[in-house]
């Protein structure tokens, strides 16, 4: 058996079948399911056999029309009324009468493309002026919008970022800072140690390290009033002497 | 003859390098005018002057076109233009977005049977972003630009061709007061 079969391009399955439909004049509310899928499927053998790569669509589509092949060769339950049995092809119909809809607008679109296209506009190029912006506020969209915030961020003057360097010193350290202030003289106000840190966070760890300094028998801690200035005082210890031997 | 008013608007469509509306018109002219009389004015003197060039009625305003004579010649001075035509299943693919617009890529594939690649249309300004369907994956919606209706020559979208079943359900009110438009701008 030979076919002699013009091969046309086929947008997907539900194009195939509209083919075979309007082909043979078949009512597409009345599809005679196990022609059509019998249709289809030499089909996709002569597909096969040319070698052309089958889009998992089509498979799906011989798939679909076999379920429906044998959902109509199956034997109804009788006490189903007859108005309550869904014709196994409603879907399929729905599918195929509602992508013919779309297929007969893009077709009539064709036209008007062609006939569009026959048409120049009478313009200058755009990029030679620029119209008064209140003269076009016409096709924006919400996307728009958000890309011409992005385009002003981005032309904005880069904003140095704030450094949030947690913990830029800790207890340990400043430890051995005030060490190392106490090795020249014994004795030192906090106000001179304070001038030489810069930021508060790190006053506030050194100040901190005095008192774990203090709990250590280290130094020594006095001031005279309230708010007067508090002096550090170097004490004698084991610890001292083993730093300093080190 | 032609007034000052036509003349006017006649130069502002020979600037204009979109289809101008009419309240851009306006704007310009700082006045309320009846621009549909004026491009009808306009449109038959060019006729009567036998010159080739008419405005059209196209994506909600008015442009100055050449005449489809004349197409012969324009073609040889663009590169492509009149020759490059969309493919069918971009074609459908527009028809579907056209209708159901604002609509994802999962309905359109699910009208169409098939995968569709929506990347090429967005390419060639023919249908853009319009936002984001709220639910399950927040999936990106689709509709047609304004250079949609330039392309097709269509004044706006109740412009767009209608099927049977979807004429009854424009109703023919819509349909009756789109022909007499386009008898006014041709």
């Amino acid at each position: 058996m030979s076919y002699n079969v013009k091969l046309n391009v086929y947008e997907g399955p539900l194009d195939l079948l509209l083919f075979f439909i309007k082909r043979d004049e078949i009512n597409i509310y009345d599809i005679p399911i196990a022609y059509i899928t019998d249709e289809y499927l030499n089909y996709l053998q002569l597909m096969q056999s040319l070698n052309l790569q089958l889009a998992g669509e089509f498979i799906l589509m011989a798939s679909i029309l076999i379920r429906i092949k044998v959902q109509m060769l199956l034997p109804r339950p009788e006490t189903e009324k007859l108005e309550d049995i869904e014709d196994p092809r409603t879907e399929l119909v729905q599918m195929l009468v509602e992508y013919q809809k779309y297929k007969e607008i893009g077709e009539q679109l064709k036209r008007l493309e062609a006939n569009q296209s026959r048409h120049f506009p009478v313009t200058l190029t755009s990029d030679q002026r620029n119209y008064d912006p209140e003269l076009f506020l016409g096709d924006i969209t919400l996307i728009d919008l958000g890309l011409a915030f992005q385009q002003i961020l981005e032309k904005l003057p880069k904003v140095e970022p704030v450094n949030l360097e947690i913990m830029k010193v800790n207890i340990r350290q400043q430890i051995l800072f005030i060490r190392e202030c106490l090795k020249k003289r014994s004795r030192i106000r906090f106000s001179e140690i304070a001038a030489k840190l810069t930021d508060r966070l790190e006053v506030v760890v050194t100040f901190l390290a005095i008192l774990e300094m203090i709990k250590s028998m280290e130094i020594n801690v006095s001031q005279k009033d309230i708010f007067g200035e508090i002096w550090i005082t170097k004490k004698k210890t084991i610890q001292d002497n083993v730093i300093s031997n080190a | 003859m032609l007034s000052q008013t036509h003349r006017i608007v006649l130069a502002l469509l020979f600037g204009a390098t979109e289809p101008l509306t009419k309240s851009q018109v306006d704007i310009c002219l700082e006045e309320d005018i009846d621009l549909t009389q004026i491009i009808a004015d306009l449109n038959q003197y060019l006729e009567t002057e036998g010159l080739p060039v008419w405005i059209q009625l196209v994506a909600g305003g008015y442009r100055l076109m050449t005449r489809a004579e004349y197409e012969p010649w324009l073609s040889r001075l663009f590169q492509n233009k009149g020759k490059l035509r969309l493919s069918r299943s971009a074609l459908e693919t527009l028809a579907i977005i056209a209708y159901k617009q604002p609509v994802t890529k999962s309905e359109i594939d699910a009208i169409r049977g098939v995968d569709t690649s929506l990347r090429p249309l967005v390419e060639k300004n023919l249908i853009k972003i319009t936002g984001r369907q709220e639910g399950p994956g927040r999936p990106l919606l689709y509709g047609t630009t304004n250079h949609f209706l330039e392309y097709f020559g269509l004044a706006s979208l109740q412009d767009l061709p209608q099927v049977k079943e979807l004429a009854e359900i424009a109703g023919e009110d819509n349909l009756q007061s789109d022909i007499v438009e386009q008898d006014a701008t041709e």
